[in-house]
């Protein structure tokens, strides 16, 4: 197990929590939250050691597409960075689908 | 005048063994347990033997007899095997029995081979596909010796081989015609056989196996191990490739990302109006997954290499579907299938463990020497065909007069594999491994130039249309996420290639990224499997996953 | 195909039974109480540890949904995610008590215990089933096992307790998964690579035919919807924890020194002739019966040399208007499994009849007057074996487990008194539904969920990685010294060992047990001591501080 932390400029705040996916094998959850600051900031605690630069690559993409501002927490039980993406995007359009 | 040749001499070398095993024998049938005697008498030391095994089904009896002989009776054989499957494949090179190995396939022990070989236990003549493998036998090896397995055999020595027919009918002829010798090992000794196979004539010993020979379900995947990710590459394929080409005839290789396109076919493909348009005409192995496709009629034709256990009495009660011997049973044909592989199918979709910046790929990766078996005849190009199908000419250059089409050979493949361990790679572990086992080729499985599409979770990249090397490095880059290679993408480069149709990404060709759920999947368990099949599908109890 | 409740995750199972629009989850993932004893052994935690609780309502009518994610953790029940279970389920008692109908429905998909919570997750199990049987003179409790983890371990046992089971054809229902057995009994016992023995035995259709589960369904959302509904509305309840007559008898035609398949089982179960079963108190013999600490302790607090019995293992008699039950080894018993004093099926069903009966005799009389029952618990494991699953162990420590949890809430005054060993299923029917656990300070008692053996196997750690764990979280630990650090005991007696039988020691026992059943004069008949005592609310070693975090944000969020 290894806790990483990353923080990323972002644009647009979020208004209401949102969660999605399971600590399942191979998955993952993703927990965003509204914040104050003007980073997003994600705590990422993950069953994979070692893999720090792949998150920071899956991110950066990520805040790169979608600049959504707000605290991150993700449990990661050995997902694909394809995995962490899907789950990624799922929680963006769960955003999208409620505004 | 010189003295009058002999041309004879395998003739009489074979007469002078089996007369002296004759004893042994009554016709052509043998003891179970005079097995290790018979072997010991009917080989000779450096003779080419054929060790019948794929990666189905295994003549498990005989090769364990064969790691019992004396090796100072028995040494030096050069074995001629398509699939090196179990342990005592390996262990007969380690006890001096045999020393040299031709051979296609080795997952379950490709860690042992890359080992042996360094170590020089093993001398490899070549790595072949299973073509090139079965074309030797007729050609330059030409066994002496031939190890095969049968279903039931009658006591004149018929052979009934059934659904696993495989490889058998092309092994055994090779030493049948050539005075070679065929031992057999039967898993029932019957008074008539179901149909015959193989006729007495062209074997020799047939052997009672005291069990009855190794057949694993390798082409089964339980639905309930499908992930969304293999759905959205799926209905991605389904879209951009199925459709856009019209293919009517295709293979699939083993893996579930195929299972999942088998799956979509009756749910997603039906959405889209696709049945009875694309994909009636199979050469693939009998997997469950095409339950569904079959029961909402999808498939017109399937032919098969090889069997799979638990289908047989579902294929037996569809013989417009499989080719089915009028005793009801399958007859499999491996260097049949290939042959269709290679020069009747319009594609071919697979995986793989690395694909290289330039898109060649091998399932060869650090110390393990796996070999590919069927996918480099079936993911190639034959340049020599002359028929054509809308989806091969839809392949053709425009800019070509007298250019062709081409077989399409795609790539299924997630970025990163399930150990976190990117699949797109600058160079393929493969090239270290030709150097390590000092191989004549590096074992790449699939080559770029072949290879027409790759399917990624990110999108597809259309290889074909490229026209250098440099536009094809930047469509795999497009579409290979984070990987080492991926990262490379540049956005400009990546928009130009999808205004261009170089590189589509779902929502480029209409696939919605929510709708890839396993609810989409036709079924989701091995249980619907069953039920779709009216419950003529028995699958193997490791696949038990309900009461 | 169908609308499938099976491949669900436990948010979707809930959302999927309440009337869209209605629902409310509590302690949810944004609630921040994850489990404070994961992270520490390098395991990923989930926001909701593992538990949904979600309120809403069913065609109409209040209900609350309790779902457990079996995919997390095998659905392991620890502190937390058992905390939120409870604590959910005493307010629908509440609310029932109080005169507003609310409907609770349990959703199995769990492995038992999460073994890296070990002794955690048994007092929570405890607690949950506690208040099932609580609830079920108000409620109809639903349980659904729709598979695919199935509901097995301590879970099982908390299954036979609920009114009426629902599942489908993809779940399991056992006390001991098959590698368990395979590992503590041997791959002669059960091999557990035999996937179609498996299912033949544990899977729904064997059980619905012999009574484990009530209702197999097709897995479809709408089919659970209608038998939940149809069973609330004919106020289901079957009983599974009062048919004690029934397997005892059943038992006694069985031979258990021939082997037992699945046909012979059922041609067996249906051909029983239900005789009543009352065990006589035990009487003093001539020969010493197998020697243990809980025989050692029985004799000397009831004063009965020898003690013997019609039920060998089953010793209880009546000292001092105190009433003894202890469950000793035989080594010549004729179920070999029980033989080192493991509790098997004949042990929880005569238990269960034992306290049944001694209910039924102070029924009238007021709950001051009950008489007050002293478990002497010496219990190494539930019995381990292939008969013991066909037949259905979990129901026969459930029955246990009911009678004791049934007679405390009488009234009865229930002390458990532990001079031995207190693991697993066999504690949690021989002990844990005490409201007062008392015991010896001696190290060569073990406590816990599973044997090292067995927890390294199914946690895939070795156990050099599991001895390292039990170092650094308490709950791991197979000792009663760091059991106390949890708060659950209410007095842990120095001095005195387990064989001990010396005027001194004796007598502090006896003075232990005195002041344990005087501090339950006017005291609460529930299980709530061991979350709210000093240990519990303030111990710096972990006590039950998360488990009380859980109630309060949970009364906190109820009614919000």
């Amino acid at each position: 197990m290894e806790k990483l932390h990353f923080k990323y400029q972002a644009t647009q705040p979020i208004d209401h929590p949102v969660h999605i996916g399971v600590v399942a094998s191979g998955d993952l959850e993703v927990i965003m939250k509204p914040t104050d600051k003007t980073e997003s900031e994600l705590n990422i605690v993950t069953g994979s050691d070692g893999f720090k630069e792949v998150w920071q690559n899956v991110l950066t993409r990520f805040f790169a597409r979608y600049p959504l501002l707000a605290d991150f927490e993700i449990n990661d039980f050995g997902a694909t960075p394809g995995v962490v993406n899907l789950r990624l995007t799922q929680a963006m359009e769960a955003l999208k689908d409620e505004q | 005048m010189s003295e009058e040749r002999n041309w004879a001499t395998h003739r009489e070398a074979k007469a002078r063994k089996l007369a002296a095993i004759s004893s042994l024998l009554d016709g052509k049938i043998a003891q179970t347990k005079d097995a290790k005697t018979l072997l010991e008498g009917l080989i000779a030391p450096g003779d080419k033997v054929v060790l019948e095994g794929d990666n189905q089904k295994q003549a498990s009896f005989l090769s364990k007899t064969l790691a019992a002989v004396d090796p100072e009776k028995i040494n030096n054989l050069h074995m001629i095997m398509s699939s090196i499957s179990r342990p005592e494949h390996l262990d007969i090179f380690e006890d001096g029995i045999a020393s040299k190995m031709d051979f296609s396939f080795a997952g379950p022990q490709s860690t042992r081979v890359s080992q042996m070989i360094a170590d020089g236990t093993l001398k490899v003549g070549d790595i072949h596909t299973y073509l090139e493998l079965y074309a030797r036998l007729y050609v330059d090896l030409i066994p002496n010796v031939v190890l095969v397995a049968a279903d039931k055999v009658d006591h004149e020595g018929n052979l009934y081989t059934g659904n696993n027919t495989e490889e058998t009918p092309v092994i055994v002829e090779a030493a049948a015609f050539h005075d070679g010798i065929v031992i057999v090992q039967a898993n029932e000794i019957v008074d008539k056989v179901p149909r015959v196979d193989i006729p007495s004539d062209w074997v020799d010993v047939v052997i009672p196996a005291d069990e009855p020979y190794q057949l694993e379900p390798l082409f089964t995947r339980d639905p309930q191990n499908i992930n969304e990710l293999q759905i959205l590459m799926g209905m991605m394929a389904i879209r951009g490739i199925y459709e856009k080409h019209n293919v009517q005839s295709v293979n699939h290789g083993v893996g579930f990302n195929t299972a999942a396109i088998e799956l979509l076919l009756p749910t997603y493909g039906e959405q889209l109006g696709l049945k009875g348009k694309i994909v009636p005409n199979w050469e693939v192995n009998p997997t469950p997954t095409l339950i569904p496709a079959i029961e909402s009629g999808w498939v017109k034709s399937i032919h098969s290499f090889g069997g799979e256990v638990g289908m047989e009495k579902y294929i037996a009660a569809r013989p417009d579907v499989f080719f089915v011997g009028p005793d009801g049973s399958m007859r499999s044909n491996r260097a049949f299938g290939q042959m269709a592989g290679q020069y009747a199918l319009d594609m071919f979709v697979g995986s793989t463990l690395q694909i290289d910046q330039y898109g060649n790929s091998s399932t060869v990766t650090n110390g393990r020497l796996s070999g590919f078996g069927g996918a480099p005849n079936m993911g190639s190009n034959p340049t020599g065909r002359r028929h054509s199908t809308p989806a091969w000419q839809s392949l053709r250059p425009d800019n070509d007069p007298l250019g062709k089409g081409q077989k399409l050979v795609v790539q299924m493949v997630e970025t990163f594999g399930s150990n976190k361990r990117p699949v797109f790679v600058d160079s393929l572990d493969a090239v270290k491994v030709r150097e390590e086992a000092k191989l004549a080729n590096v074992p790449i499985m699939i080559y770029s130039e072949d290879t027409t599409h790759i399917v990624t979770e990110e999108g597809i990249a259309y290889l074909y249309k490229t026209d250098s090397m440099a536009e094809r490095q930047a469509a795999i880059e497009a579409i290979a996420g984070v990987t080492p290679v991926g990262l490379r993408s540049n956005p400009d480069t990546v928009k130009d290639l999808r205004a261009r149709g170089i590189v589509a990404f779902p929502e480029d060709i209409g696939v919605n990224r929510n709708q890839a759920t396993r609810s989409l999947l036709a079924a989701q368990n091995m249980e619907d499997l069953v039920k779709w099949s009216k419950g003529l599908y028995n699958p193997p109890a490791k696949f038990r996953s309900w009461s | 195909m169908s609308n499938s409740f099976v491949e669900l995750h436990a948010r979707q199972r809930a959302e999927a039974l309440l009337d869209a629009g209605s629902t409310r989850e509590l302690i949810g993932p944004f609630d921040n109480m994850i489990s404070p004893h994961l992270e520490p052994q390098g395991i990923v935690p989930e926001a909701d540890d593992g538990i949904v609780v979600m309120k809403g309502t069913m065609a109409g009518k209040n209900a609350v949904v309790i779902a457990i994610e079996g995919s997390f953790q095998g659905g392991g029940i620890g502190e937390v995610s058992g905390a939120k279970i409870v604590a959910a389920l005493e307010h629908v008692l509440a609310d029932n008590k109080a005169g507003k109908t609310v409907y609770p429905i349990i959703i199995l998909d769990t492995g038992g215990v999460r073994l890296q919570e070990a002794n955690y997750g048994l007092l929570s199990i405890s607690e949950i089933q506690n208040m099932i049987i609580a609830l079920k003179k108000y409620v109809p409790v639903i349980g659904l096992v729709p598979g695919r983890v199935g509901s097995f371990g301590g879970m099982s046992i908390t299954n036979a307790l609920l009114s009426y089971v629902i599942g489908t054809d993809k779940a399991r229902i056992g006390l001991n998964g098959p590698e368990v057995i395979e590992q503590e009994a041997g791959v002669k016992e059960w091999d557990s690579s035999d996937k179609n023995l498996i299912w033949n035995t544990l899977g729904t259709k064997q059980r619905q035919a012999t009574g484990i589960i009530d209702e197999v369904v097709d897995d479809d959302v709408a089919a659970f919807k209608q038998a939940i509904t149809s069973a609330i509305n004919e106020k289901k309840d079957s009983q599974r924890d009062q048919r004690g007559d029934f397997y005892l008898s059943l038992l006694d035609q069985l031979d258990p020194s021939q082997p037992l398949d699945i046909a012979g089982y059922d041609k067996l179960f249906k051909q029983v002739t239900v005789k009543e079963h009352h065990l006589a108190p035990a009487v003093a013999g001539t020969e010493a019966g197998t020697k243990s600490r809980g025989r050692n302790w029985f004799e000397i607090l009831t004063g009965i040399k020898n003690a013997q019995s019609e039920v060998p293992t089953v010793l209880h008699a009546q000292k001092d208007g105190r009433e003894y039950i202890a469950i000793v080894p035989d080594e010549h018993n004729r179920f070999p499994r029980v033989q080192h004093g493991e509790v098997g099926l004949q042990e929880g069903y005569t238990v269960a009849s034992v306290v049944n009966d001694l209910i039924a005799a102070d029924k009238d009389k007021p709950a001051t007057q009950k008489t007050p029952i002293v478990i002497v618990v010496d219990v190494p494991s539930q019995a381990y074996g292939y008969k013991e699953e066909l037949i259905g162990i979990h129901m026969s420590l459930a029955a246990a487990a009911s009678a004791y949890a049934r007679a405390r809430q009488a009234g009865h005054k229930v002390v458990a008194f532990i001079p031995g060993d207190a693991v697993s299923g066999g504690f949690l029917a021989q002990g844990l539904q005490s409201n007062r656990l008392v015991a010896l300070d001696d190290l060569d008692i073990t406590i816990q969920a599973m044997s090292k053996a067995s927890s390294a196997r199914i946690t895939q750690r070795t156990i050099a990685e599991l001895e390292e764990a039990t170092k650094h979280v308490p709950a791991m630990a197979y000792d009663i010294e760091n059991y106390q650090k949890l708060g659950s005991l209410y007095r842990l007696i120095e001095g005195v060992k387990g064989y001990d039988h010396d005027a001194r020691a004796v007598g502090t026992v006896e003075a232990a047990l005195d002041d344990a059943f005087a501090s339950l004069d006017d005291a609460p008949t529930d299980l709530s001591f061991r979350y709210t005592n000093d240990i519990a609310v303030n111990g710096a070693d972990g006590g039950r501080k998360a488990t009380n975090q859980v109630r309060a944000l949970m009364d906190q969020q109820w009614n919000a």
